[in-house]
């Protein structure tokens, strides 16, 4: 039990971390609102104080329809991304998948592209673009998995060249769609490149659904992606409908990923360093890697966040810009790590 | 291009060689053929040395006959100095004013972004001058490797832009062209500026993208040409040309004025729902201005036009 204990602390702490997270990106910004403005701003959304005469009405539209959407659409996006890598490195047995890395999110990306291109963004309604960026991901990641599986395993090496494969085909084929886009490449920039400061609480509302279904189909595979990691025959002699399993954590994986995309464009690393970050301190189990790594990706994203609007105010960094900062040092350090392990085992 | 963010820091450069990129890089049909012509200018002496805004010294052996021009910016000075006749080359579809400009065989559109010009092509038209903007340094190199001269102009300023035409002038034999065209600007831009004498900067701000929202800062055309129409941008403290701009500092600026660039993709209306965007001053007052990008992001001979557009939207009560 000495390992729930654990678990619990550790899921105390990311929750206390995520808050701590959440007050700060609301408090911090390219402009100065001072911490006690902003309590008073927000006891008076809550209707428990009056309006406080001395704040600016700039400082009131900057922290309830400006940071705050967008430290929450970090928080979704994160999460999403995080559990989205969580139920990859389950399916794949392999701690260097994450949706980015392996095609998907580039597979989501053509795909929210391409009805852009085609018939328009908004023609489908809010949810034309998460959809057709949800059929992408998931073409991609079963192209994937078709490719990066020789027998019962997925290798790291075979996992990395189809990913990056796939990627550069998606890719090439994306240049080619923005080629003969027309005008809509404009859209289509907008949209690659819109990420977190887009379009405030809308992008929530079309985001949080999506995402809600993802980490509930995520919650639900999360049992049998333990018995996964025994080896598929194993899982199949423990009554895992093993083919089954398969499509539903695949589902899952490209639904969270094209959630994320779908608002915020290609964010790489947080889904491949959050859920391999908390193995480390909480152990494989996916009932508990799962919550924990929501948390931590949301955190991550936050914060990530954070500094792209800060470090060179009141000019701003594309966030995908940070998190490939800190998660490129990472995934090399991870590569080399597995490389000496396949080399002791032979 | 690829579709990660960490490319974004890419956009400005891209959106800008968009100008000078097309699609259809296919040879096209063209009937005017650039055969010799009267010189537009006086008999300049030929050669002429110059050294061009890449900082590379260029001559010109005798005067150009067949020109290509890589920027609607550089096609639009070689026709308004008369030249048109002699260009054999031009960008893209961008290169779209004077409408002939159309008619001239396009080279543009290779390279990883599309925004390079076909070499093949270009040495296929046999340019005695090629007039281009900055950037393509590596097609530049092997540009003049196979010999056609290439001349860089970069113009950061009003005054730069004049003087960057009557380089032009100077390289074409169109010396006397390119003078009365400069000064005749020149006159304009100080007609403006006394029309404005004594009138209080308003604040405004530039987007010429959105979303992320991007705007010009200092040592930028744009920005020079803003502060020459009565505006003090609020985007001076920047230190990129084309920086990405914080959503939260242009609601704690409010600029009194938001001018949006016809490149920028967005109406007046679609900037007004824009989460945020009620509480600067320039949306609630309804003072949201379109801006011909054509006239104002294009360092041209039309870009007094864009000035005077400019003026009129930053003080409408002053007749310039």
């Amino acid at each position: 039990m000495r390992t729930a204990v654990r678990f619990r602390r550790v899921l105390l702490g990311l929750a206390l971390a995520l808050v701590a997270a959440f007050l700060l990106g609301v408090a911090v910004g390219a402009v100065w609102v001072t911490p006690w403005s902003t309590i008073r701003l927000v006891g008076w959304k809550l209707g428990l104080v009056d309006r406080p005469e001395d704040v600016a009405r700039s400082a009131e539209v900057i922290v309830f329809q400006l940071r705050l959407p967008r430290v929450l659409l970090a928080a979704i996006v994160g999460a999403a991304l995080a559990a989205s890598g969580t139920v990859f490195q389950g399916l794949f047995r392999n701690a260097l998948a994450d949706p980015a890395i392996i095609g998907v999110s580039s597979g989501a990306a053509l795909g929210a592209v391409l009805v852009i291109v085609t018939i328009g963004a908004g023609s489908l309604g809010a949810f034309g673009v998460p959809l057709a960026a949800f059929c992408g991901a998931m073409a991609t990641a079963i192209l994937v998995y078709r490719l990066a599986r020789i027998g019962p395993t997925v290798h790291v090496a075979t996992l990395l060249l189809a990913g990056i494969a796939v990627a550069a085909v998606i890719s090439s084929v994306m240049s080619l769609v923005m080629s003969f886009s027309g005008e809509e490449i404009r859209n289509i920039y907008a949209w690659l490149l819109g990420g977190l400061v887009a379009q405030g609480w809308r992008s929530i509302a079309t985001v949080l659904p999506v995402v809600a279904v993802g980490l509930a189909g995520a919650t639900l595979v999360s049992r049998e992606l333990n018995l996964v990691a025994l080896g598929e025959e194993r899982a199949a002699q423990l009554g895992v409908e093993v083919d089954r399993l398969k499509r539903r954590a695949i589902a899952v994986g490209a639904l969270l990923a094209a959630g994320a995309v779908s608002v915020a464009g290609v964010i790489g690393f947080v889904g491949l360093m959050t859920p391999h970050l908390l193995r480390l301190v909480i152990g494989a189990d996916h009932r508990r890697l799962l919550p924990a790594a929501v948390l931590g990706g949301a955190i991550l994203l936050i914060l990530a966040d954070l500094a792209a609007r800060t470090i060179i105010a009141p000019s701003e960094l594309p966030v995908g810009v940070v998190t490939a900062l800190l998660g490129g040092p990472f995934f090399l350090f991870l590569l080399r790590r597995e490389g000496r392990r396949a080399g002791a085992r032979g | 291009m690829r579709p990660t963010r960490t490319r974004a820091g890419l956009l400005p450069a891209v959106l800008l060689l968009l100008a000078a990129a097309c699609a259809d890089a296919g040879p096209s049909v063209s009937p005017s053929g650039g055969g010799p012509s009267s010189p537009a200018g006086s008999a300049a002496a030929f050669p002429v040395t110059v050294t061009d805004d890449d900082g590379v010294t260029v001559t010109i052996q005798a005067e150009p006959e067949r020109i290509v021009t890589f920027a609607p910016s550089a096609t639009e000075i070689v026709f308004a100095l008369g030249l048109g006749e002699r260009l054999v080359g031009v960008s893209g579809p961008f290169d779209d004013f004077p409408p002939e400009a159309r008619r001239v065989a396009e080279v543009g559109g290779a390279g990883d972004f599309g925004v390079d010009p076909n070499i093949e092509q270009v040495v296929s038209l046999q340019p005695d001058l090629f007039l281009t903007i900055k950037g393509g340094d590596q097609w530049k190199e092997r540009l003049r490797d196979l010999g056609v001269p290439v001349v860089t102009l970069d113009a950061t300023d009003l005054d730069d832009l004049l003087e960057d035409i009557r380089t032009v002038g100077r390289i074409t034999g169109a010396t006397e062209g390119a003078e009365s065209l400069a000064n005749q600007m020149q006159a304009e831009a100080q007609g403006i500026a006394d029309a404005l004498a004594g009138r209080p900067a308003v604040t405004c701000f530039y987007e010429t993208f959105y979303p992320p929202l991007y705007t010009v800062g200092p040592g930028t055309f744009i920005y020079d040409l803003l502060e020459r129409a009565g505006c003090d941008p609020v985007t001076a403290p920047a230190d990129q040309q084309y920086p990405e701009w914080s959503v939260e500092d242009l609601v704690r600026q409010s600029p009194e004025v938001y001018l949006v660039s016809s490149e920028s993709g967005s109406s007046p209306r679609a900037v007004a729902k824009r989460a945020g965007f009620q509480a600067v001053s320039a949306v609630a007052a309804g003072r949201v201005v379109p801006v011909n990008a054509d006239l104002v992001e294009r360092p041209g001979p039309r870009v007094l036009a864009g000035l005077r557009l400019l003026a009129e939207a930053l003080h409408p009560d002053v007749l310039v």
